[in-house]
């Protein structure tokens, strides 16, 4: 059955609307307009360290330092966390069978605080890091920048606590009675970890930007030296909240890879399970390592010990997920479409960035590569590699069935390969320029250190491709939104079988006939 | 199939934690004088090594795995022409292993 195209509603309608799916839309919109814009800033970026001494994009270190901040609080705050509220707002209340979040309210005012944060963080433009360490975010960072940046994260963190109530509330207390919480699909379960985790963890982020503020205006002296205050306190609360978010970035893109795979193998998910403990298990060990990163900072042996094994501990659950992946596709008949292409290309990547992460979990090498690139390389492969891939591949997923027509498998594939190849290219060349001793967030670098100059070359060229890649995907998302063909809503990949969640989110005001 | 995983991901973690021990060992056991400086970085970069080799190693494994299986059980396959028999049902992906006795 070919389902006519809805007459398109009014753009209000939707922007102040509390319905879940409404509210899901502007996330994903919002998220997905940040990621290009925070894009724009990796290209400056990388554009910039193509040229050694030359400084041909930008004039001084402050202005890179004030790009380099942006681009990562852009992509972690105001792209893979809305991204992962959007789809989780689509989704998780017909996964769960209720008939929206459950307070739909306190959704779109969750929502609303985005764009609000976004602003102060882009208007501000701090030069900070996105870590904002102590004492330099306390002592020299100008003003109002600064003092911008902790508000806009102050909203944005207060955003994360409300939506991520609002999804523990929908999952555990408003799931239909006969769906056992067992059999709640895995991308729900992941939302609930994630949202668990949050309400743990970004408390203690949230005091901690307190205590800065008040040690800016020199009220206090928490983290400030010259008033016995300690700068390592800072990066205690900081990295208690923020290792623990590394996961809430990357368990909402498993748990999409886990509506995708089964789908597109046409077969059952392989162990639902061992999906379900192994998220469990990561929410929990996502607690236990806060303090590889701070290895340097001299700590005794005992403790570094105790989180060197605590992030060792992630090996196993992490395992799980990419056993879980293979032994469901094992027997199955694959349809290689754009969903699928983006997922399984999501999984080779996050193996490869598992893999760097056990080799820096080990403390003896955590000093080797400790503040080189060798971090940057691996951090943006799990974010790039694993998160990027999975939102990218639920993105395609959903577009059918948001737009109600189809997108161009052909472009997909165009964008599937330059984003792989560009991935790789520039991620992998940053390990290799931090085992070459290349520190991160540095402006230039002396055009005589040959290999630095050849490996930076070759990462701005991967990062180009991987921006083209992008620019294909943009440009796929406008024209195919308006001009593709309309999609067979019933199946819109000829896979078979019956697709509940995306097909109820097609329909969001008129129930969910799936069921 | 359980028990393989199970397997792999005892050897996962042994792997991983084994090849600390003997670096472990030998920083509890460091002294200040420069020669022990210069061999406790020769036990690093050591370590570095086995770690890489170790991460390859498994990393190979897997890769190589899922290369397999893109190209086996790829629809386009002339092994895999024929539906599984999940698609029988009404929904595939509906089905559990743990039902059916897997």
């Amino acid at each position: 059955m070919v389902l006519e195209l809805q007459k398109p509603r009014p753009v209000w309608q939707i922007m102040f609307s509390t319905h879940h799916t409404d509210v899901g839309y502007l996330y994903t919109i919002t998220g997905l307009t940040f990621l290009f814009m925070a894009g724009v800033l990796a290209m400056i970026i990388r554009t910039h360290l193509f040229f050694p001494g030359q400084g041909v994009l930008i004039s001084d270190s402050a202005t890179f330092n004030r790009i380099f901040t942006v681009h990562g609080l852009t992509m972690l705050f105001l792209f893979a966390l809305p991204v992962a509220n959007g789809i989780g707002n689509i989704l998780v209340p017909i996964m769960v069978r209720y008939k929206d979040m459950a307070y739909p309210k306190l959704n779109a005012i969750a929502f609303w605080m985005n764009p609000v944060g976004g602003a102060l963080l882009w208007l501000g433009f701090a030069d900070t890091t996105w870590v904002s360490y102590a004492p330099y975010s306390i002592i020299r960072a100008p003003g109002p920048a600064a003092d911008m940046f902790i508000f806009g994260m102050k909203i944005l963190g207060i955003s994360s606590i409300l939506s991520s109530i609002n999804f523990v509330v929908t999952i555990l207390k408003c799931k239909h009675p006969d769906l056992p919480l067992r059999r709640v699909p895995l991308f729900a379960w992941s939302m609930l970890t994630v949202s668990l985790m949050t309400i743990v963890a970004m408390p203690t982020y949230a005091a901690a930007l307190i205590m800065m503020l008040t040690d800016r205006l020199g009220i206090s002296g928490f983290f400030n030296p010259f008033a016995g205050g300690d700068p390592i306190a800072y990066l205690h609360l900081f990295w208690f909240t923020f290792h623990p978010e590394v996961y809430i970035f990357l368990l909402p893109a498993i748990g999409m890879m886990y509506e995708i795979i089964p789908r597109f193998s046409r077969k059952p998910l392989y162990s639902q399970a061992s999906g379900v403990f192994a998220f469990v298990m990561l929410g929990i060990i996502g607690f236990a390592s806060w303090g590889h990163h701070m290895y340097s900072t001299g700590m005794d042996f005992t403790t570094k010990v105790v989180f060197m094994i605590g992030t060792l501990a992630a090996v196993p659950a992490s395992g799980m997920h990419v056993f879980n992946f293979l032994a469901t596709m094992w027997g199955g008949r694959i349809k290689f479409a754009a969903p699928m292409k983006f997922a399984v290309g999501g999984i080779a990547l996050f193996f490869s960035a598992g893999a760097g992460g056990v080799l820096n979990s080990a403390m003896p090498l955590d000093f080797i590569s400790h503040g080189t690139y060798w971090v940057v390389g691996h951090m943006h492969l799990f974010l790039t590699g694993t998160i990027g891939f999975g939102f990218v591949a639920m993105v395609y997923y959903m577009f059918p069935y948001i737009t109600g027509r189809m997108y161009s498998e052909k472009w997909a594939n165009v964008h599937f390969i330059g984003m792989f190849w560009g991935t790789v290219q520039v991620f992998f060349t940053q390990h290799l320029l931090g085992l070459e001793g290349m520190p991160r967030r540095i402006y230039d670098y002396p055009p005589e250190f040959t290999s630095w100059t050849q490996l930076n070359q070759i990462a701005s060229v991967g990062a180009w491709i991987l921006g083209a890649s992008f620019a294909v995907f943009l440009a796929s998302l406008i024209y195919y939104s308006a001009k593709g063909k309309p999609a067979n809503m019933d199946d819109p990949w000829g896979l078979g079988g019956k697709y509940y969640y995306p097909v109820a989110a097609k329909n969001p005001h008129g129930g969910h006939s799936g069921y | 199939m359980k028990t393989l995983i199970a397997i792999s991901i005892i050897t996962l973690v042994a792997v991983a934690l084994v090849s600390q021990l003997h670096f472990a060992h030998a920083q509890l056991a460091q002294q200040t004088s420069a020669k022990q400086y210069i061999n406790l970085r020769a036990e690093v970069w050591n370590e570095f090594f086995r770690m890489t080799t170790a991460a390859f190693t498994v990393g190979a494994i897997v890769s190589g795995t899922m290369i397999w299986l893109v190209w086996r059980f790829r629809e386009s396959n002339p092994k895999n022409k024929s539906p599984t028999k999940w698609e029988h049902l009404e929904d595939p992906t509906s089905g559990s292993y743990e039902e059916e006795g897997h």
